[in-house]
């Protein structure tokens, strides 16, 4: 059934943090400001790669308003931040190594008088040579980013030698595919209000997916206990794994307590340009080889990822990287290679889908080609190699077993829109001239149009004449219609080796509240929302009676990072574990006040109901008063479902989707336009409608300009998109046209382990099926992201 | 140190001359300290991003008398250079008599831009994505570059500038279109064409721009043609060669390809790292061609109909 | 020398609008950003700061009922005029165009959120019944990156139904 606001009935609600947010009245923390409180700059590096020889900060703290300027001498602890392995400087002390390393930051009374003190720091560079290609990188003779070499990590996979398996096959595909760097594009950019407080402590209001993370992070640079510290990090305005490292925060934190004065920072987008973080750029290399039957037989890849020149997460997303260039197939041998390269290009790191975008792209266009080369249907030719439900993991490792991928297998194969994309021809027939590539789902009656009927209109690209069909209206010769589809196995959680920890506490407020507290962040992807559904549906509260605290280590317990699909799931599992205790010391507690037998009584809206008439028989803020010596609390603590082996990255809990899209390609200009999608999606119950469509329509969206718009050009360590004007996210002109998400909702008896996340999902599968659909409209592969119009445009044949 | 400090965070005085004169007067009191400013929306991009500072002075055309007016009769249009691109795109009587204008505006920046934005700010930028449309318009140009104002034809303007850019220190007060002949008489049909290919759907820098204009008479042949094109930082002029080509041809397969292939040769784009010029080249021919090649059918039809 | 009797000068500090239907003066240089402002002299923070070069719709604002970047908008180009901000939107309670947006979910962190609705207010007070066309051309300006924009153009569908309710 697709998901939409009348299929899920009462189930669509209005989220609770929308009235602030469609009014201007929410504060983002980037909006806060207090008297008195002074402007930061953070001086970055002119150069990507450059010794530093002196740093001289006279003249800039000679000017009048100017009340700081700080260099690496003057951070207290650590020097260094970075959430798996600290090694970015806060300030660099004698290296430079991309044009975001933070060189010194000055407070000042003015924005304007911050720009000054800024220009009046002396910094002397010694220029050294770029390294900006990884391949090159690791060559023997390449310039070092760092002392030790330029390999973050490697993590090679084998389970058999591939060899063989190559020399039996009947059809092998050898291809590179290359994907590109890509920038979160929040619109809110980083940025945050510091203030130290009168008791000695120091408030740090700003954007982060781990509070707690940002919290420890900061004790260590500032050499103060984290008790010291307090961080309150939502509302955010979007982060997409962006804001889960340190960026603004040391600069900030410094400045206030070096000043004694609330300090503001807020990152102009150039500055969130050339200082944040990207998707790493990937180049992987694969060698896949079936039988004639089609069954895959042998399947080598090598990885090489452009990391920039810290570590950040760079590890954990190459290892997901190799987990899922493996992903839903079965193979008689697999030889996985992967390097992430340090170079001095911008920084690489956490981005939804973490690795697994690229990866997919690339095993989706093996699948399509292999299933080219045999003449079979791509589509079944997956089914032939897909995970049987009981099979163990991408890794061989045991994982929660859920008949996912057939069921989105099924789904997809029986969706009209890949129906009626295949419907006019084999895989690889590459339409002829006049011919315009197929019916377009969705669409009466029109289908295939030839020369010599009168088209659209050339002159206006609106979407009615834009060659997009509408009933009854055919579309001009230059333009080719094609239905492509991918696969997507996509896993949750951190994985083996990296602390997962969850965990959550309701509590019964004195003035009668119920207050769920959690360490979650709101970074627009509906976790307050999905919390207080949760809530109400499953311990029958109204939404009147739930407060809902997340964002602040002073009040909430540590639920682990807001990251990796994992929240939702958390949550979910956290109120399980809650509600029998919680609801049992409720009714025990009111039982007491009542002097009425515990059986009688359930909880509901308001308060405590009769367990059979439902007539209220205590509000919430009379059983506080009632237990105000002793209030009922409950509180959970668990880790994230794990797989037990020892594989660093290993997933245990996965979400399956399958995606189609029907594209239209312009010969003319070789653009590609995306008309219609179908997304169904197997994670388990629905836990918010109006959440899950949104995730999966906005992760489509990324996944779109990752595949036709985005890319964060970069020569010789130097970004040459420095704004929205140059670096292209999409309009809703790019989106027009049809829809449809598809949730499969059946878990196997006594699967334990709830929804799983979809907050990655639907930003992973789009890209693949884009490049299959290009295919079948023109018959050209592409293999490289964004797609390169000049490859498709075609200078005759069209009339 | 403090009164350098105070001249540096001084901000612009604004000036709002009541007339062309007064504001070219100002100019050339205040030369390189004085800029002028239409809509704003381009110095302000320019600023944010560094490439140019605040200057001293800015002279706000926008209190020109009459700089933001649409002057219709029965010989020619009068565009004020300050007219927003916002009116371009919906005026009736620019969509009525100059449809390619509108389209130009349409595909221009977004409607709060062009809100802001001004025909003339386009114009003078040389490089913007009216001006294939004004090209194929056969526009005027109107400057107060001294105590009177004087005309020249956009195509002379904008070629001096290919050549040599000069920074111009009048102020560009009008920009005249000829009125189209009345047609309804004849058996030809008009046709007009604009395309803008950028690297998304909407809202986008240009890679390339492509205007035409043109008649194709009761036997089918091509009576009139003009093909302007532009796009990204390539000063936009008039395909005359392409345009002789295909001038009282008739469209078929064999002069398609031949204009086609006139364009793709005359039309010399500037590369950048978006787009090679060979890609350009390419879509302009493509999009010219294509463009005659619907306006042939359209005829037709219109004939048979 | 310049003759100052001839060329009017805008008096040096002084901006005199109408903000959300309150007069406003407030001292600010002529070329001052109406984004900065509405933001950090009134202390209007629901129009937002994002690209800060007019190609993202945050901070859009109604200037005389016309939607207007304020990042590109200095204060001499505000004089005398009505500036509306989605502060003023929801003045006497809530419009219907956010009204839609809230039943419809079209925002997710809603930061782009304020222009979205701005620009939606514009286009269907110019354009009451708009076609697909017209509502895409209206919004080409105001970039969303969380929703994919299938939430934003089912609230703007809404917003077509509650203004016509509100307006029988």
């Amino acid at each position: 059934m697709l998901l939409n606001r009348t299929t899920s009935g009462s189930r669509w609600r209005t989220r609770p943090d929308g009235p602030g947010k469609v009014t201007g009245g929410l504060s983002y923390l980037t909006d806060l400001s207090l008297p008195g409180m002074l402007h930061g700059l953070v001086l970055r590096s002119p150069h990507p790669h450059a010794a530093i020889v002196s740093i001289d900060a006279s003249k800039a703290m000679a000017l009048p308003g100017v009340l700081a300027v700080l260099t690496y001498a003057d951070v207290p602890g650590l020097n260094r931040f970075g959430i798996a392995r600290p090694d970015q400087p806060v300030f660099c002390e004698d290296r430079v190594r991309y044009i975001g390393d933070a060189v010194a930051a000055v407070a000042a009374e003015t924005p304007e008088i911050a720009v000054l003190a800024l220009r009046a720091i002396e910094v002397a560079y010694e220029p050294l040579p770029v390294v900006d290609d990884p391949e090159r990188a690791l060559l023997p003779d390449s310039p070092l980013v760092h002392p030790e070499g330029n390999v973050l990590h490697r993590n090679d996979y084998r389970t058999a030698d591939v060899a063989p398996g190559f020399a039996a096959a009947a059809h092998i595909v050898e291809e590179t595919y290359v994907t590109p760097r890509q920038m979160h594009t929040y619109m809110e950019t980083e940025g945050g209000l510091f203030v130290p407080e009168a008791d000695g402590r120091l408030a740090v209001y700003s954007a982060t997916q781990h509070g707690f993370m940002d919290r420890m992070q900061l004790a260590r640079i500032l050499g103060r206990p984290e008790a010291d510290i307090r961080v309150v990090s939502s509302p955010i305005g979007g982060s997409f794994g962006g804001k889960d490292e340190l960026n603004v925060q040391p600069y900030g934190a410094l400045l206030a307590l070096a000043t004694g004065k609330p300090v503001k920072v807020h990152h102009s987008r150039w500055e969130s340009v050339r200082a944040g973080l990207k998707r790493h750029p990937m180049k992987i290399r694969m060698k896949t080889g079936v039988d004639a039957n089609g069954r895959l037989l042998a399947h080598e890849v090598e990885i090489v990822a452009d990391k920039g020149p810290y570590a950040t997460l760079g590890a954990e997303v190459l290892n997901f990287a190799v987990e899922h260039v493996i992903g839903p197939y079965r193979y008689d041998a697999v030889d996985v290679k992967s390097v992430n390269v340090y170079t001095n290009n911008g920084m690489s790191g956490e981005f939804r889908g973490f690795g697994g975008n690229q990866a997919i792209f690339a095993l989706e266009g093996q699948m399509d080609r292999l299933a080219d080369k045999l003449g079979m249907d791509p589509w079944a030719f997956r089914r032939l190699n897909l995970r049987k439900t009981d099979d163990a993991g991408p890794l061989g490792q045991p994982i929660a077993v859920t008949a996912g991928a057939s069921q989105v297998w099924e789904a997809l194969a029986e969706s009209e829109l890949w129906r009626s994309g295949t419907g006019r021809g084999s895989a690889g027939s590459g339409p002829g001239i006049g011919a315009t590539g197929g019916k377009s789902a969705g669409h009466d009656g029109s289908g295939e149009e030839g020369i010599g009927l009168a088209a659209a209109r050339v002159e206006a690209k609106t979407a009615s004449d834009r060659g997009q069909a509408t009933a009854g209206t055919p579309a001009p010769p230059w333009i080719r219609r094609g239905v492509g589809a991918s696969f997507v196995m996509h896993g949750a959680g951190l994985g083996v080796g990296i602390p997962d920890p969850a965990g959550g506490r309701l509590r019964l407020a004195a003035d009668g509240k119920i207050d769920a507290v959690f360490g979650y962040e709101e970074f627009g992807q509906g976790l307050i929302a999905s919390l207080e559904q949760m809530l109400i549906e499953q311990f029958g509260f109204a939404a009147e009676d739930v407060r809902i605290v997340i964002g602040d280590t002073d009040v909430v317990p540590d639920s682990g990072s807001s990251t990796a699909s994992r929240s939702t799931s958390m949550m979910w599992q956290s109120l399980r574990r809650l509600r029998g205790p919680f609801a049992g010391k409720l009714i025990a507690a009111a039982s007491a006040a009542l002097a009425m037998p515990a059986d009688r009584l359930r909880v509901g809206a308001g308060g405590i109901r009769d367990a059979d008439g439902g007539e209220l028989l205590l509000p919430y803020a009379a059983l506080a008063a009632a237990t105000a010596k002793a209030p009922v609390i409950a509180e959970t603590r668990f880790e994230f479902p794990r797989s037990p082996v020892d594989r660093v990255g290993a997933h245990f809990l996965y979400t399956y989707s399958a995606v189609a899209v029907a594209v239209e390609v312009n010969l003319l200009t070789g653009r590609v336009r995306v008309a219609d999608q179908y997304h169904t999606v197997a994670a388990g119950p629905v836990v918010n409608p109006q959440g899950f469509l949104g995730q999966i329509e906005g992760g489509s969206g990324m996944a779109l300009g990752f595949s036709l718009t985005e890319d964060a050009v970069m020569s010789g360590g130097h970004y040459l998109t420095e704004n929205l004007d140059t670096y292209l996210i999409p309009t809703v002109a790019e989106l027009g046209g049809t829809f449809e998400v598809e949730p499969i909702e059946t878990l196997p008896e006594g699967d334990e382990y709830g929804p799983r996340g979809i907050g990655e999902v639907g930003s992973v599968g789009l890209a693949p099926a884009i490049a299959s659909a290009v295919y079948r409209a023109v018959g050209k592969r592409v293999n490289r992201l964004p797609i390169d119009p000049a490859l498709l445009q075609e200078t005759d044949g069209w009339y | 140190m403090a009164m350098e400090q105070d001249e540096i965070l001084r901000t612009p005085a604004v000036w709002h001359p009541g007339d062309a004169r007064e504001a070219w007067r100002l100019k050339e009191a205040f030369g390189p300290a004085g800029v002028y400013v239409a809509g704003g929306t381009l110095l302000r991009t320019q600023w944010e991003a560094g490439v140019a500072e605040p200057p001293a002075h800015l002279i706000d055309l926008t209190a020109i008398a009459g700089a933001g007016e649409v002057e219709m009769d029965g010989e020619e249009a009068a565009l004020g250079a300050l007219v927003p691109l916002s009116v371009c795109r919906s005026h009736p009587a620019i969509l009525a008599r100059y449809p390619l204008l509108a389209e130009a505006a349409r595909v221009i920046a977004a409607p709060s831009v062009r809100n802001l934005a001004t025909i003339g700010g386009n114009v003078v930028s040389r490089v913007g994505d009216a001006l294939p449309a004004l090209l194929a318009l056969s526009a005027q140009l109107v400057w107060q570059a001294g105590p009177e104002p004087h005309a020249c034809s956009l195509a002379d303007w904008l070629e001096r500038e290919r050549r040599a850019p000069t920074p111009a220190s009048g102020v560009l007060v009008q920009i005249r279109l000829p009125v189209p002949p009345d047609d309804t008489t004849s058996n030809a049909a008009r046709f007009f064409a604009y395309h803008k290919v950028g690297r998304r759907e909407a809202f986008m820098p240009s890679l390339v721009t492509v205007a035409l204009t043109g008649r194709i008479g009761a036997d089918g042949a091509v009576e009139e043609i003009r093909v302007a094109a532009g796009g990204g930082q390539t000063v936009p002029y008039r395909l005359d060669a392409s345009e002789a080509a295909l001038r009282g041809q008739t469209p078929d397969g064999k002069t398609l390809a031949a204009f086609q292939a006139c364009v793709e040769e005359e039309y010399e784009p500037k590369p950048d790292l978006f787009a090679t010029e060979a890609y350009r080249k390419r879509a302009a021919a493509n999009l010219a061609a294509a463009a005659v090649w619907q306006a042939a059918r359209d005829a037709a039809a219109g004939r048979k109909g | 020398m310049i003759d100052r009797t001839e060329a009017r000068r805008a008096s040096g500090d002084a901006l005199a609008c109408e903000i959300n239907g309150d007069a406003v003066t407030v001292r600010v240089p002529p070329s001052k950003r109406l984004l900065s402002v509405l933001r950090d002299d009134l202390g209007l923070t629901g129009t937002k700061r994002s690209c800060e070069i007019g190609r993202c719709g945050a901070c859009m604002v109604l200037a005389d009922g016309k939607p207007v970047n304020a990042c590109l908008t200095m204060a001499y180009q505000c004089e005398g005029k009505r500036i509306t901000t989605i502060e003023g939107l929801s003045k006497g309670g809530l419009h219907p165009v956010q009204q839609a947006f809230l039943e419809e979910g079209g925002y997710q962190c809603g930061y782009c959120t304020p222009g979205m609705i701005i620009s939606v207010t514009a286009l269907l007070r110019e354009q009451p019944s708009p076609t697909a066309d017209q509502i895409e051309e209206a919004l080409s300006g105001n970039l969303c990156r969380c929703t994919g924009y299938g939430g934003i153009l089912r609230s703007v569908q809404r917003a077509i139904d509650l203004t016509k309710e509100a307006q029988p």
